[in-house]
């Protein structure tokens, strides 16, 4: 095993992680939050790789390949989204898009 | 021969399949030769099992088939099982052959009408219910063919869907039959829980010391019979059920239906010679129903209800024959009855048909002017109603009276009410015929027929002369004492209680005759000659004009506390408990709705915080736990 001890990814990993959970909860500009998804999401995948390197095994970095592509996927409609919002010339704001409230 | 009896009860209903199955790709025409072939051919098949049974010796004239088991319960065991004997062949050539006559006639009566196919339809398969009775093997097939009498009386009754006081009759029949159905089941369960035997020749040996079941088999028989015949109490149906065309009327008070109450009590017979207190209410019920018909029709001015009541005392006679014993009597009066009947409904039915659907006596008069050949049809059902020699009815209404001289005291308070019967027959069958058809026509019949006009297409026609032929020669076919095929005939089925001598036929005969004939004289001096008065007794009349009151009475001793039961029940239970309680559940659903609905903020980062939160303490949890 090479490379530094696998607390050290993790500890890198929970930091993206972190990271990302607070600026999905703490900003409002829906272009942010979809970012901050995405540094979530490297964070997890992150810590997939390290502990697939850890095992020796492959499964971890499929799915850390899956998970790319589905955060691709979200981007797509995610942007898809926020052109239609910017389209309808409504606040890039989440707060204020809450037309689903009970 | 069974096969042939098997052609016989299934050939109406293949009919009334194809004309349902067939819809509107069979033209009317069609749909009327369908259903009068079908019939026809039942007819046919019934006169060659009667020739086989015929060549065979007397004592062998039973044969039953099987055709699948249909119920199974346990041990206990029913099959479509039919039975010929003397007795189901004898019914069976009425029934369809009358049913025939009906039928055929239908083609001109309804032609023209709208959804005549279901008409015949309708007509197929009452046939074939009434055929189902009378070959019924059992008491259980007995039954289903009872139900779907029933069934089809009521599509009938009520065919003019449109007209609610057709609707109405419809409804009325049918819960009055269902009445009898339910007291006739009761039996059968009593019967069943006994261990007997439901099959009709080995039909019913009680134990000693069960009188008292016997008894209620015998009453629970009797009150379908009763309900079926359209007897006291049980009678108030048949009246309204004129509102149906008048050939439905003609098939079920001459071939079908009123009929099956008769043919039960002969059929079970055995059971109600056990029960010899039930066998003289069925007489009792009978002598007043005959007696208290014949009184309502002398003041109807509806030409069917005339009729319609002179069934009901008609078939009092049969219940009187049947109830004294003198079950081949009753068959005898069943199949005359049913050729006078039926000729008397059919040649009505050319007058309403000619009169453009008009049914009130008051109106007509004169008729027999411009339709000669219904008014000599009507005259010749009205003789053989009324039992003039040599007419049909002669022949076996007097062996019915003189079967009740033979039978002591209470035979001769019946003699005394037949024979009361016999002169009310003759003054309200010739009030009708000298009301309807001699003289100067009316006003309104003037606007409707035409010297020229023709009495009716040749189907109506041609089946009205067939009848009025039988109605001639029909009683001939037995005259006792001197020859009785009928009774012979019967006899191995159904050995009579009653056996008048010659004496007691001449006399019975004599009054009779005598009665009838005085009957006709006194209606010929107030309607014919007009020169008395149609008495004015108020009291009296009102009474009969409201037949007796029988419809009030059971409108106030059941439908108004039902209707007050049921507002009573709506009121104090179904509004506070059963919709009270369902509104409570219904608003405590909504309010935890709304309650919960406010969760739902709609504000995507508070969810996020919501499942980032839950995750932690999770997460936690998990860690702690382990």
């Amino acid at each position: 095993m090479q490379g530094p001890d696998i607390a050290w990814y993790l500890a890198v990993a929970a930091f993206l992680f972190a990271t990302g959970a607070l600026g999905v909860l703490l900003r409002r500009s829906p272009l942010i939050v979809l970012l901050s998804l995405e540094i979530m999401l490297n964070g997890g995948n992150l810590a997939l790789i390290a502990f697939s390197r850890l095992h020796g095994e492959s499964s971890g970095q499929i799915f850390a390949l899956a998970v790319m592509a589905v955060a691709a996927a979200e981007v797509v409609v995610g942007l898809g989204l926020i052109v239609a919002i910017a389209q309808r010339k409504l606040d890039l704001d989440v707060d204020k898009l809450s037309f689903l409230r009970g | 021969m069974i096969i042939a009896a098997w052609i016989c009860l299934v050939t109406p209903l293949a009919a009334a399949l194809l004309l349902t199955l067939l819809g509107n790709s069979a033209s009317r025409r069609a749909a009327g030769y369908i259903a009068t072939t079908a019939v026809f051919g039942s007819f046919i098949a019934a006169v060659v099992v009667f020739a086989k049974l015929w060549s065979e010796a007397p004592a062998d004239r039973s044969h039953a088939s099987t055709a699948w088991e249909w119920l199974t319960a346990g041990s206990f065991h029913v099959g479509l099982r039919i039975l010929v004997d003397p007795l189901s062949v004898f019914m069976m050539l009425v029934v369809s052959g009358i049913g025939f006559l009906i039928v055929a006639y239908s083609i001109g009566y309804m032609d023209g009408e709208n959804e005549e196919r279901r008409y015949f339809a309708y007509m197929a398969l009452f046939v074939f219910s009434m055929l189902l009775l009378v070959q019924a093997g059992n008491l259980v097939i007995l039954l289903a063919g009872w139900g779907l009498v029933g069934l089809s009386s009521y599509l009938l009754i009520g065919f003019w869907h449109d007209r609610p006081p057709a609707v109405a009759a419809a409804k009325k029949a049918f819960i009055m039959n269902a009445i009898g159905d339910a007291t006739m089941a009761l039996a059968f369960f009593l019967l069943i829980q006994d261990g007997q035997s439901l099959n009709f020749p080995d039909m019913f040996a009680v134990g000693p010391g069960h009188g008292w079941l016997v008894n209620l088999v015998a009453l629970g028989l009797l009150g379908g019979a009763v309900a079926k015949s359209a007897q006291i109490p049980l009678q108030t149906w048949l009246p309204d059920a004129m509102e149906g065309p008048t050939p439905v009327s003609a098939l079920i008070h001459a071939a079908t239906m009123v009929t099956a109450g008769v043919y039960l009590i002969v059929r079970t017979h055995a059971v109600f010679e056990q029960a010899p207190r039930v066998l003289e209410l069925a007489a009792g019920l009978g002598a007043a129903t005959l007696l208290m018909a014949a009184l309502i029709a002398l003041v109807q001015t509806d030409i069917k209800k005339v009729i319609a009541y002179s069934t009901m005392s008609q078939i009092g006679y049969m219940f009187v024959a049947a109830g004294l014993g003198a079950y081949g009597n009753a068959m005898f009066h069943l199949m005359t009855h049913a050729f006078f009947k039926a000729l008397l409904f059919l040649a009505a039915g050319l007058v309403i048909h000619a009169l453009a659907g008009e049914q009130d006596i008051r109106k007509m008069g004169g008729v027999g002017r411009v339709m000669p050949f219904t008014r000599t049809a009507f005259l010749i059902g009205s003789l053989a109603l009324v039992g003039v020699p040599p007419f049909a009815g002669f022949f076996s209404k007097d062996e019915i009276i003189a079967a009740a001289l033979s039978r002591g005291w209470y035979g001769d308070i019946l003699f005394a009410v037949a024979l009361i019967g016999a002169f009310l027959t003759g003054v309200y069958a010739f009030r009708l015929y000298l009301i309807v058809f001699p003289g100067k026509p009316s006003p309104f019949v003037e606007e409707h027929v035409h010297e020229h006009s023709h009495e009716g297409p040749f189907s109506m026609t041609s089946t009205v002369a067939v009848l009025t032929v039988l109605s001639v020669i029909g009683g001939l076919i037995q005259f006792e004492p001197l020859w009785g095929p009928v009774s012979s005939w019967l006899d191995p089925v159904a050995p009579p209680l009653a056996v008048p001598s010659s004496t007691q036929d001449a006399l019975a005969s004599l009054f009779a005759v005598l009665l009838g004939l005085a009957g006709i004289g006194v209606a010929w001096m107030i309607y014919g000659a007009k020169r008395w008065h149609v008495p004015t007794l108020a009291f009296s009349r009102r009474l009969l004009e409201h037949k007796f009151y029988f419809d009030e009475a059971y409108n106030f001793a059941f439908y108004r506390p039902a209707v007050a039961l049921a507002k009573g029940l709506d009121r104090w239970f179904e509004k506070p408990v059963i919709g009270g309680s369902i509104k409570e559940i219904a608003s405590g659903f909504r309010e935890a709705g709304l309650d919960t609905s406010r969760i739902q903020t709609g504000l995507v980062r508070t969810y996020a915080l919501v499942i980032a939160a839950s995750l932690a303490v999770i997460t936690i949890v998990f860690v702690a736990v382990r």
